[in-house]
């Protein structure tokens, strides 16, 4: 259901196109959902499948999306920078912990272990995949089209606000945190001092973090409440990504291939031992 | 913050500029262009306002005035020193933003504290900064609401406070962005009489503002700004003058009411309702 821009008025389509979000490349164009289906299967595969092969075509297939997405170095930077941190515990203690019989070389009373440096490096090859197919899906979604996809597949309209808001307030509120830190620099607040300087700053930003966003919490659900919002009944969306008949197979495709992963797993036809 | 910072003296920074801008040039990250090329030149103690449509780099000039941000390319002296060399702590001693949503910066439980942030972090303590805080107070008319929350004073007055606390560092050059919104008849007064009271303290106050009618009124200079560039520099009756219309109207900018009547009836630049009425008075002798 792509908009019914062309039935508008010029001004009513210009004020409704405003509500399209960007869409830079052909896979920013795909709908929400299949790429939400993209991401999922992507991550569960990942992790369904273990071992390199998998895990490292998963990720072949992210990066070569990314690439016609035109996000590929910073969907890496990203991916490794999420990773990053879990990666080094992973590998401080599969190393170290894992029982093994290939002793490479010794720390103390630790053994590293061949069997442990494979298990750390699968474990990172899952994750990389991982982290990789849902900072794309992050990276090429608007959140609130995929709200209204979602809102247009019968996801209640209150739930979805919510989901609407809650995925919104991050940004506003990294961009509202951002003025007052502003505000209070020129008053003096030195947040480019030391540690004691910084601590010092904490209170006058987050209570006006805090207090401005109540105040628009209540703003919000006052100006929601006047426009009708609670109004029972099926609403018309002005604007909801549009789905095509091929990205339905698509889905429906993927899921079925998440699905013969698991079984084969079970099986024991596809993945590795770890 | 290291210690106490000198406020510099009003006095003693007249005989440099209080603020020099030479080709600034701004782009955010996203690369936006807000700032293409700004020359500016503003004396120790004028009283500047800077107009200009939404996005035509207003905000952030003034952002640059105390080091928040920072030139892609181009320079910018605070009081005859390169602002790229002082932290946006030290500036603060020198240039006084009061940012457009008072909302933004309140913290405090009570008025007083709220006001004495600013000037205890310049180093002010004891019986000099109660005394600054008294009196910022009383400029902005809140003299006995120091024991509110500021939270139970409406938005005008919160927006006073807002002024106050800057007000209360007392620095020499003022950025006032927006004063005058929300303001009804009186604050817009209250807050002419501030930029007034700045201006015979020998302040420089730089204001950035939609209102037309308070910009004629109250400042002597207008710096009119268009997509980062500015393009219109004179006094209200040179900006608002009907030959300058066409750029003012390139901006989304309208002249004052005086302006459009005393142009439309041949009276000349009248910027101000005062000048209008002078205008009339003289012509009808």
């Amino acid at each position: 259901m792509e908009a019914p821009i062309g039935l508008l008025e010029t001004d009513d389509a210009t004020l409704v196109a405003r509500l399209v979000p960007p869409t830079p490349s052909p896979y920013h164009r795909l709908n929400p959902t299949t790429k939400a289906v993209i991401a999922t299967v992507a991550s569960l595969g990942a992790f369904v499948i273990g071992g390199y092969v998998g895990p490292l075509a998963i990720i072949g297939v992210v990066l070569a999306c990314a690439a016609v997405a035109g996000v590929l170095r910073r969907l890496v930077r990203v991916s490794a920078l999420f990773t990053l941190p879990i990666a080094i515990s992973v590998i401080l203690v599969s190393v170290f912990t894992r029982a093994g019989t290939t002793v490479l070389f010794t720390i103390g009373p630790f053994d590293a272990t061949l069997e442990g440096v494979d298990f750390a490096a699968q474990t990172l090859v899952r994750l990389f995949a991982i982290s990789t197919a849902i900072s794309l899906f992050g990276m090429t979604t608007d959140p609130r089209a995929f709200v209204l996809d979602l809102e247009r597949r019968g996801l209640s309209p209150r739930f979805a606000f919510v989901a609407a808001a809650t995925v919104e307030a991050v940004p506003a509120m990294v961009a509202r945190a951002g003025t007052i830190q502003a505000a209070q620099r020129s008053r003096g607040l030195d947040t480019e001092g030391g540690l004691l300087a910084r601590a010092r700053g904490f209170l006058p930003l987050i209570v006006p973090v805090v207090l401005s966003s109540l105040t628009e919490v209540e703003e919000r659900s006052l100006a929601l409440e006047v426009r009708a919002f609670g109004r029972p009944g099926k609403r018309d969306l002005l604007w909801c990504p549009g789905d095509r008949g091929w990205e339905r197979a698509v889905r429906w495709g993927l899921a079925l291939l998440l699905l013969v992963a698991i079984v084969g797993r079970v099986a024991g036809i596809v993945g590795a031992t770890v | 913050m290291s210690g106490p910072q000198a406020v510099p003296a009003v006095q003693a920074v007249q005989a440099v500029p209080a603020v020099r801008v030479r080709g600034l040039v701004h782009v955010y990250p996203e690369g936006t262009r807000a700032l293409d090329g700004v020359d500016l030149e503003i004396a120790g103690g004028a009283v500047v306002a800077i107009i200009g449509q939404n996005g035509s780099g207003k905000s952030t000039l003034a952002r640059h005035l105390n080091g928040l941000l920072r030139p892609t390319e181009g320079s910018v002296e605070i009081l005859g020193e390169d602002a790229a060399h002082l932290r946006v702590a030290a500036l603060a001693a020198r240039v006084g933003l009061v940012f457009q949503d008072p909302d933004r910066q309140i913290f405090a439980r009570k008025v007083r504290p709220e006001v004495a942030f600013g000037p205890s972090n310049l180093g002010l303590r004891g019986a000099a900064l109660d005394r600054a805080v008294t009196e910022a107070l009383e400029a902005v008319g809140l003299g006995d609401q120091g024991g509110v929350n500021p939270y139970d004073l409406g938005y005008s007055r919160r927006k006073l406070l807002a002024i106050a606390s800057v007000l209360a560092m007392r620095t020499p050059i003022v950025v006032l962005d927006e004063p005058t919104t929300g303001q009804d008849l009186r604050g817009v007064a209250r807050v002419r009489a501030i930029i007034e009271s700045f201006a015979r303290e020998g302040r420089t106050v730089i204001a950035i503002s939609h209102d037309m009618r308070f910009v004629a009124e109250t400042f002597r200079r207008v710096v009119v700004m268009r997509a980062g560039r500015v393009v219109l520099d004179g006094t209200p009756a040179e900006v608002f003058s009907e030959p300058a219309w066409p750029v003012l109207a390139s901006t989304y900018l309208e002249p004052p009411l005086a302006a459009r009547v005393g142009a439309r009836t041949g009276l000349g630049a009248t910027p101000t309702e005062a000048a209008l009425v002078e205008a009339v008075a003289a012509r009808d002798g």
